[in-house]
């Protein structure tokens, strides 16, 4: 019976544990940067954009043709909810113009020009810029305080098809509640998507006040005359979930 | 020698082997994708309760907002203004302007007219107080609902009009059977009784679709009280007409003097010329 030889690691586990110790140290960085890279609400959020059962063109109607948001989105100063218009709506205009398009037909089905069984039934648009069902969103309660459509939806007055250009996650809001001073603009100019703020004739216009009493600091001066909440009540849970 | 440049080799690929996801990653960011992002943990995101313009399987046609039911009206088509909101709502200008103290008010300014032997009767002036205030509203509405068409001028102009102009020079068929819309300073608009204008927005004319979903019937009389302002525009006064605060200032003396030299000169310089 022979004696078992000691066990004796191999000359090639020297370079291996190097290689271990150097694996263990970077992993951790690696996947905290790919996971907060990869996984960040503007990677995942931003860029969702399904294709519409009408290829409705912002681009041509708000952008070309300057129809101002309010035009379709007629409640958004008044209500919760920035209604989809109404097919009538469409067919203000397109009862005349391209009549006959195929690419309308489900307008025109919805409105009644069409078989009787589809009259009535709604387009199935799909919503781009959703918040998840226990945030509580108000629209109005935005653009009274004078936050544009541009601040959340991006320039859609250049989208051809309607993609969602800002994250809309918690900590994109927060950012905005907790100094909304510099996303605010005159009431009257929430829906116009090219506004320069630099334009101090228009800006005193806006305001009601002369060129030389324009405030220095617009952000503050809009904050106070719009009287908008503390941050300490902007930032609060139930500010947006209750 | 041998041993570094292996170990470099090694090093180097699975660096960029690690680079990779990032790469991936980066090229999506500035993609558009037509699905929706992906909830690992839905966290309550979708709630079976109903939210405005959502599906509802509830109902054969999959509304979950309810149509009117035939031969009712919602509280707010009574008139669009109710109470509550009046004093509430932070933006709302309407409350110091509308008083409904009659039913014959009521009519006026609910119908731009009022019944008189069964007959309709245009109103003649708008039956709403109107200010500057007003008017600017009504600037605000026009430019709207109205300006896409009409134009900002109300000259009938407006950037649809232009575009299916350039359709219709170009042969398309998309132009379809549009007319031009009504120039808003023409005399058949200046004649019109104030109610008449009121009515056309409210219930359509012609070619022109019905607006009376899509105005307040507040708005829609700043809307006729801004068509107004427009044809006076149009049309302008002479400044000894004007009150005296809005009058031109008049040149002064030096300004005059200059001028007056200026043609004397130049009279001489043409009588020069002559000679």
């Amino acid at each position: 019976m022979s004696e078992k030889p000691p066990f004796v690691f191999p000359k090639w586990i020297n370079k291996a544990t190097l290689g271990l110790l150097a694996t263990l140290a970077i992993a951790p960085v690696y996947l905290i940067i790919l996971l907060g890279y990869g996984a960040n609400a503007r990677t995942l959020n931003v860029g969702f954009s399904p294709k519409q059962p009408v290829p409705f063109s912002h681009a041509l109607h708000a952008g070309k043709l300057g129809i101002n948001c309010y035009y379709c989105h007629t409640d958004v100063m008044r209500a919760a909810f920035a209604a989809l218009p109404p097919t009538q709506t469409c067919l203000n205009c397109h009862a005349e113009i391209a009549p006959k398009s195929k690419e309308l037909e489900p307008v025109r089905d919805s409105d009644g020009l069409g078989p009787a069984s589809k009259a009535g039934l709604p387009v199935p648009w799909i919503k781009v810029n959703d918040e998840p069902d226990y945030v509580y969103f108000n629209h109005a309660a935005h653009i009274n305080a004078g936050v544009s459509c541009l601040t959340c939806h991006g320039r859609v007055n250049e989208m051809t098809q309607v993609y969602q250009a800002k994250p809309l996650n918690m900590a994109w809001c927060l950012a905005c509640h907790r100094n909304p001073g510099p996303n605010l603009r005159p009431r009257n100019e929430v829906t116009n998507l090219n506004w320069n703020p630099n334009n101090k004739v228009q800006l005193a216009r806006d305001l009601g006040l002369k060129e030389s009493q324009l405030p220095k600091n617009l952000g503050k001066y809009l904050v106070k005359k719009y009287k908008i909440a503390s941050t300490k009540l902007l930032t609060d849970c139930q500010t947006c979930h209750h | 020698m041998f041993r570094i440049q292996h170990y470099f080799m090694i090093g180097s690929s699975v660096f960029l082997l690690l680079l990779l996801p990032l790469m991936i990653i980066a090229l999506k960011r500035h993609e558009r994708s037509a699905t929706p992002r992906l909830a690992i943990i839905q966290d309550m995101d979708k709630m079976p309760y109903l939210k405005p313009q959502r599906k509802s399987d509830l109902f054969a046609d999959t509304r979950g907002m309810r149509p009117h039911i035939a031969g009712t009206l919602a509280r707010e088509d009574f008139i669009y203004i109710n109470q509550a909101e009046t004093q509430l709502h932070p933006n709302n200008w309407a409350a110091t302007h509308v008083v409904l103290n009659s039913k014959m008010q009521y009519e006026k300014v609910l119908y731009g007219q009022v019944l008189r032997d069964g007959q309709g009767d245009w109103v003649k002036a708008i039956p709403i107080h109107v200010t500057p205030e007003f008017v600017n509203r009504g600037q605000q509405k026009f430019d709207v609902y109205c300006g896409p068409c009409h134009g900002d001028n109300g000259r009938g102009n407006g950037l649809v009009n232009q575009y299916v102009a350039q359709l219709r020079t170009e042969g398309s068929p998309d132009a379809g059977t549009w007319v031009q819309p009504t120039d808003l300073t023409s005399p058949a608009v200046k004649y019109m009784p104030d109610g008449q204008i009121y009515g056309v927005i409210t219930n359509g004319i012609a070619a022109m679709a019905a607006y009376k979903d899509q105005i307040p019937v507040v708005d829609r009389w700043a809307i006729v009280a801004y068509v107004r302002a427009l044809e006076l525009a149009a049309a302008p006064v002479p400044a000894s007409k004007l009150p005296a605060q809005d009058r031109p200032p008049e040149p002064t003396g030096k300004v005059a003097k200059v001028a007056t030299d200026g043609m004397q000169v130049a009279a001489a310089t043409s009588q020069e010329q002559k000679q």
